[in-house]
């Protein structure tokens, strides 16, 4: 699967979210890193086209997010960094057989999806569980749950682990590491990106810098040197 | 009916399906209004509290839970129809009450939502060529019985922060910006539902 972000350019109200982007995705683990409002995670929405492009187009295998979004949501999951939005039904089980319904399978099929994916993200003892009454780390890990039931071929995490602890965290990206699709992760912290094949640096809805996570982060860094001192 | 109350078990009345007991809801619903011997009700609100331990294994906290829900109306209830049409009928009318609401929360407490809104799904069905559509409705229902936790806990902190910034957190100071929050709340899930395919549940995979 391949993303073409063709010179797109998105706009809310008077602001420029991106600017100009151009960018092919064809990694299999991308990091995309920035400062809060720098346009990364409307770099992330127009990927699987949760938001359309102002100017320009995004590609996925082909297919241009404007008219064929349905269809690349099929197979590009999205996790958000509020898990809390993401999880609409009462309980866990229901809620990971929600994503299922597109697919129109059989009751019996969906049941064993749900329990194959509860065992495989270890969350079996929660699937009777009010989605309400989970911890954030649960709560995340039931979202990416949801996601991955669907089998994607790519999942993109805007900073699913900004609002969890640092054991919570190191268990959302111990999954994330262990997912066999393409993962393009949305973060801002440099120490989940050093494994990663490829990371992007957002500043200003423009993109900074490109290249390995090694570089890219040192760049960062340096950027913020100035404000340290 | 309350919903979204389930507690997972494996009782006889867990195991019943769903459209059972909401056929039995309904014709006890009807019935109560048949049965006018308040030494009668009072003995069926007896069966239907000790079905709980009986047929459902739940105990008896979940009585007085369902019963302290409504507790402020019941009596609002009970002391108007005292003043109106005397003490008995009042009795009456508050025990035939407690029997439709232990038995709707017995319903509730023993059933995955999931099932009652395929079962909604189902008697909706007859409506599709008005243009009714029943997946989507059953869900709406459930979408909007989980937003409900969620709602509380935005006015709850919208309260804190007010408290903790020595602003009085009356509810008019507070709806404003709860409001807020919610309809930013309400976009994101819809974003949510966007990217979980919620579009596509009309068409073929």
């Amino acid at each position: 699967m391949s993303f073409i972000v063709d010179h797109v350019t998105v706009r809310f109200q008077c602001r420029i979210a991106l600017d100009d982007v151009s960018a092919a995705l064809d990694e299999r683990r991308i990091a995309v890193i920035g400062d809060n409002g720098s346009g990364k995670s409307t770099f992330a929405r127009v990927l699987n086209g949760l938001i359309l492009p102002d100017e320009g187009r995004v590609l996925v295998d082909g297919r241009d997010t404007l008219t064929m979004g349905d269809k690349i949501r099929a197979h590009v999951g999205f996790c958000f960094q509020n898990p809390d939005t993401q999880l609409v039904m009462p309980t866990v089980a229901e809620d990971l057989a929600l994503g299922l319904k597109p697919l129109k399978l059989a009751p019996a099929d969906i049941e064993q999806r749900v329990e194959d994916t509860l065992d495989r993200f270890e969350i079996a003892h929660l699937a009777q569980r009010s989605v309400h009454m989970l911890s954030g780390g649960e709560k995340q890990l039931v979202a990416l749950a949801g996601v991955m039931i669907t089998a994607p071929d790519t999942v993109i995490c805007d900073e699913p682990t900004t609002l969890l602890d640092r054991r919570n965290a190191a268990n959302v990206l111990a999954v994330l590491k262990d997912l066999a699709c393409r993962v393009i992760l949305v973060t801002h912290d440099l120490g989940q990106i050093a494994d990663f094949d490829r990371a992007v640096w957002f500043h200003d809805g423009l993109i900074a810098a490109d290249g390995s996570p090694s570089e890219v982060a040192a760049a960062y860094e340096k950027s913020l040197s100035g404000i340290r001192a | 009916m309350i919903t979204g109350l389930y507690i997972p078990g494996d009782s006889l009345l867990h195991r019943c399906p769903a459209g059972v007991k909401l056929i039995a809801l309904v014709l006890i619903g009807i019935g109560l209004i048949a049965i006018d011997n308040l030494f009668l009700l009072c003995a069926l609100a007896v069966v239907v509290a000790a079905s709980y331990s009986a047929f459902a294994g739940l105990g008896v906290a979940p009585v007085w839970q369902a019963t302290r829900a409504v507790l402020v109306w019941l009596a609002l209830i009970v002391l108007a129809q005292a003043l109106l049409a005397g003490v008995e009928a009042a009795a009456e009318t508050v025990v035939r009450l407690l029997i439709l609401i232990w038995s709707a929360a017995l319903v509730s407490y023993t059933s995955r939502l999931s099932d009652m809104a395929a079962v909604l799904e189902r008697g909706l069905a007859a409506f599709k060529p008005l243009g009714v559509q029943p997946e989507k409705t059953a869900f709406m229902i459930a979408l909007t019985l989980r937003l409900v936790p969620a709602i509380f806990a935005i006015a709850r902190d919208v309260r804190d922060a007010q408290r903790a910034r020595g602003v009085d957190a009356s509810v008019v100071t507070a709806i404003v910006p709860a409001l807020t929050r919610i309809m930013a709340h309400a976009d994101a899930v819809s974003d949510a539902l966007t990217a979980r395919g919620y579009e596509r549940w009309d068409t073929a995979p």
